[in-house]
């Protein structure tokens, strides 16, 4: 089979966007995590202010996902634009 | 194996387009309805101060689903959207379990069911945040920490409804293909039914749980 | 030199097992070590009781062994099985069998030794309830294993199944794929379910009367700590099943390794991620059982935000193999 540039520049492309989602996922699940083990952490001490403590796990998790939701939208801009 | 994945489709065309169908998850919702529809019906028709099976039962779930949704919300908000998140968690725990009978699959297999319901919450968690924050405040909070990231926070917001919709999905349509799979493998001995205790009862459940619990947390994000 | 088919699956199949033996050694061998080094610390703290620590040692060791033994099982089929198909698509799938054991026991191992060095400890601390803890262990370890037993079903599949109708481009990278995305899926699961088995046994030691309350955190904490590397799963068997047409361009078989190894890399964070909320979670149960069902909603809820990259990782895969 002849392999031209369009063809390795797409295939590029998929493995780009693979690579970019699968090694962006690693941080924000891990900072999540520790994340989430801390709150239970916290409730456990105190388990009266567990809405409070909820909510601010969430907000913070909210921040420490978006690094991953850039990697989705490279991901995704490599699939269905570039 | 040869079925594997396969889905039954009723292809309808109109007018130059193609309305598809899908039979079978169609007529298990309609069945999943009408059990509960059952369920409601047995449960609140002898009611009284010396409960049947029915009544304990049902009062077991309504009450335990309330308090979770008191705690996640306030009193007065309960009220409104704790009828939602119970009918929600008995539609989806019915939906992951019916799977286990012969001939019965799970409507959740199908991705349009978890995807429909993600965006209803999605839709419910914002009216109740415009509802209760105004709109400028609503809107002020894309615009964190500076306006030009709001593109990316609507993206953050859109990419919930993926997330809790495919980590459905994904669970319950993997259990099945496992199943699957691993009862071929072994000529359907001995491991199906732990197979299925786990993947059917252990996991539907608990995602049921999860489904539930992060639309509840959803609408609570928003409302505060 | 001859290039015929039957030479690239005869090397395939031994560099398959090489990989599947050496990456699948790595998990087993930590783990051990950290059960030894804990059973030391154990047998130091109250020496009467070397015995009873030494045999918890041994079982705990033999349960972390047991995902490089699945290792060995494959790569040694690998070496002897001869292929009643020798295709070029059984070579490639021979690798990703190798890639997939190989990766995939490296979790567990290290998983399953957390609760064995732990019990050990906890022995030296509350010998009367060995017994209570030995269960615990042995629990805990098992669930860890599932990841190990996932990537095994995946990589005998990729043995035993004949792919050889199939055509050569893009079969040979959805097997490749298939392999890598159980695998490195699995290493987080393994991992993770270790945290929350470990957290698990160290509280029965402090806290007996709470075994209970523990014991079902935990299992809860590592089931859902396994849904990553049941995603990796669901794409493995997506791209072992789906019949891919037949294609000469080098982006179709791009874009199904690539899907692999995005639901595979995607998987490794978030499962470890979990591991630790259930760690958090199981830790404080023992110690304020009264609040065991507000951490256990806790810890689902923060199991849940937490997995929300492992799923981008398998959409961008679902649309890799079905989109584009």
């Amino acid at each position: 089979m002849a392999i031209e540039g369009a063809d390795i520049v797409k295939a590029a492309a998929f493995l780009g966007a693979g690579l970019a989602m699968g090694l962006g996922a690693i941080g924000p699940g891990v900072g999540e995590g520790m994340a989430a083990a801390k709150t239970c952490e916290a409730i456990g001490k105190n388990p009266k202010e567990a809405g409070l403590l909820t909510r601010t796990m969430l907000v913070g998790q909210a921040v420490s996902e978006s690094t991953g939701i850039y990697s989705l939208v490279v991901a995704l801009l490599l699939l269905f634009v570039v | 194996m040869g079925d594997l994945g396969r889905i039954h489709q009723l292809i309808i065309p109109v007018m130059g387009h193609n309305i598809t169908l899908n039979l079978e998850a169609i007529v298990m919702t309609w069945i999943v309805i009408a059990l509960l529809i059952l369920f409601g019906y047995y449960s609140s028709k002898n009611r009284g101060m010396r409960p049947g099976t029915a009544q304990i039962f049902g009062e077991m779930i309504v009450t335990k689903l309330y308090g979770l949704t008191e705690d996640a919300l306030d009193k007065e908000k309960a009220k409104k959207y704790a009828p939602l998140i119970t009918a929600l968690f008995m539609f989806l725990l019915l939906c992951n379990w019916i799977g286990m009978f012969p001939h019965m699959h799970e409507p959740t297999k199908d991705l349009n069911t978890p995807l429909s319901l993600g965006i209803m919450g999605f839709f419910i968690a914002h009216y109740a945040g415009i509802r209760s924050k105004g709109i400028k405040k609503y809107l002020k909070e894309y615009c964190e920490p500076i306006f030009i990231m709001a593109p990316l926070n609507i993206i953050g917001e859109m990419s919930k409804i993926v997330s809790i919709s495919f980590r459905l999905f994904g669970n319950i349509m993997g259990g099945s293909i496992i199943i699957l799979v691993v009862s071929y493998l072994v000529y359907s001995l001995v491991l199906p039914p732990l197979l299925i205790a786990f993947f059917g009862i252990f996991v539907g459940a608990i995602q049921a749980f999860v489904f539930t619990m992060l639309t509840v947390v959803y609408i609570s994000v928003q409302v505060k | 030199m001859i290039n015929d088919v039957q030479t690239w699956v005869s090397v395939a199949a031994y560099t398959g097992a090489g990989l599947a033996m050496g990456l699948g050694a790595i998990g087993a061998a930590i783990g051990e070590g950290y059960t030894a080094a804990q059973a030391n610390f154990a047998v130091s703290r109250n020496t009467k009781l070397s015995g009873d620590v030494f045999k918890s040692m041994l079982v705990g060791q033999a349960i972390a062994e047991s995902a490089s033994i699945f290792a060995l099982v494959i790569a040694v089929l690998m070496l002897f099985y001869k292929m009643p198909d020798a295709t070029m698509i059984k070579a490639a799938s021979l690798l990703g069998a190798g890639f997939c054991m190989g990766f995939g026991a490296i979790g567990s191992g290290i998983g399953s030794g957390l609760p064995g060095g732990q019990a050990c400890i906890g022995l030296a601390r509350q010998p009367s309830i060995g017994n209570r803890l030995t269960t615990n262990m042995l629990i805990g370890s098992a669930v860890c294993q599932t990841p190990a037993i996932f990537s095994m079903v995946v990589a005998l599949m990729l043995i035993f199944i004949d792919f050889s109708k199939a055509p050569l481009f893009p079969t040979w990278a959805a097997v490749i794929g298939a392999g890598l995305s159980t695998g490195l899926a699995a290493i987080g699961s393994g991992m993770g379910g270790g945290f929350a088995a470990g957290a698990s046994c160290e509280g029965v030691a402090r806290q007996p009367e709470t075994a209970g309350p523990v014991t079902t955190t935990m299992l809860v904490g590592q089931a859902v700590a396994q849904t990553p590397s049941i995603f990796g799963l669901l794409i493995s068997f997506v791209l072992m099943f789906k019949a891919f047409p037949e294609s000469t361009t080098f982006a179709a078989s791009a874009g199904l390794l690539a899907a692999g190894i995005s639901t595979g890399f995607g998987g490794i964070g978030p499962g470890v991620g979990n591991g630790m909320a259930a760690e958090g979670a199981v830790r404080w149960v023992a110690r304020s059982v009264e609040n065991a069902g507000g951490l256990m909603r806790i810890m689902l809820v923060g199991q849940a935000v937490s997995q929300s990259t492992a799923i981008y990782a398998m959409v961008v895969s679902l649309c890799l193999i079905f989109v584009v």
